[in-house]
């Protein structure tokens, strides 16, 4: 890869959601992926991004399906086969 | 996606005939009965997590899941073994919120979300001195927050932002899964995405300083 090809900050940061979301190609990520190597103001946005999201998933995953909807749902099945 | 502005309700019969369409599109192996059952019983708790988000009240959430469940148990034959059953449930699941259980009275929004610039929750957690070393200062906004409130921010977004990010956040699905289940290009999904992002985070910097989060955290920072 040459020194020509490197991303800015703004073509790194325009790539910021997709990165994270794992939405670019191979090349891209890699492009970025060196940015964030050599730009620590970008490095330091990438991470806080990356964890408030790791966060966000984390909270809103926690949620425990209700004993009892399961069985009552195959039972409503049930009856329609 | 169904339109949301549409507050009339879906007939039924629009559902199945979408469904049925569907099938004769794609008539390959039927899906037998308790192939369904077994894949359903896979998909119900994150279901149930995706229903509770966009009805957010347990029991409409068990409603729209039992409901969701019967049509596409009734449209299993539409389904084409091989393919993402997981965004298939998702996808009638949606319609069933959209045809018979959305809120007519939506929360009212408090936070004005226009012009809401990107990396809105660094540059105000920098402003305030969040940024200190040794915590993570997303973690320890969202570890405050907490489950309800990291929720009812997602929930002040405006409704076709607060679909994508809902299941953008408590799924593991890509882009284009997305635009699977909510039938809208993955470019709308993209996009919508982007802005609902940062619609949230000023939804979470605002409930943040409301319980005098960001009060607490700014003076933990004096005091460290």
């Amino acid at each position: 890869m040459t020194h020509l090809s490197r991303y800015t900050c703004e073509e790194a940061f325009r790539r910021l959601d997709d990165y994270l979301d794992r939405e670019l190609s191979e090349e891209e990520t890699s492009l970025v992926r060196e940015h964030l190597e050599i730009c620590a103001g970008c490095a330091r946005e990438f991470t806080f991004e990356e964890s408030l999201l790791r966060g966000v998933k984390d909270k809103l995953r926690q949620i425990d399906l209700p004993p009892s909807l399961q069985a009552r749902i195959l039972g409503v099945l049930g009856k329609e086969r | 996606m169904h339109d949301p502005s549409d507050t009339s309700d879906a007939s039924d019969s629009l559902m199945d005939e979408n469904l049925a369409s569907a099938a004769t599109a794609q008539a390959a192996e039927p899906l037998g009965a308790d192939e369904f059952q077994a894949l359903l019983v896979g998909v119900l708790p994150t279901a149930y997590g995706y229903a509770l988000r966009l009805t957010r009240n347990r029991s409409d959430a068990e409603d729209l899941v039992q409901d969701a469940a019967l049509r596409a148990f009734k449209a299993r034959e539409s389904f084409q073994v091989g393919t993402n059953f997981k965004a298939w449930i998702f996808r009638i699941l949606t319609r069933c919120f959209w045809a018979n259980h959305r809120r007519r009275q939506r929360r009212p929004n408090t936070v004005d979300f226009d012009d809401t610039p990107d990396l809105y929750l660094y540059a105000r957690s920098a402003e305030h001195g969040l940024q200190w070393q040794g915590e993570d200062p997303a973690h320890a906004l969202i570890e405050r927050l907490g489950t309800e409130r990291v929720a009812e921010a997602i929930g002040q977004l405006p409704e076709e932002y607060g679909v994508v990010c809902t299941l953008y956040f408590m799924e593991d699905f890509a882009y284009h899964e997305i635009a699977e289940v909510l039938e809208v290009p993955v470019g709308t999904v993209r996009s919508r995405l982007h802005r609902g992002r940062k619609m949230l985070q000023k939804a979470l910097w605002c409930l943040a300083e409301e319980m005098g989060i960001v009060t607490e955290l700014s003076q933990r920072e004096v005091t460290a």
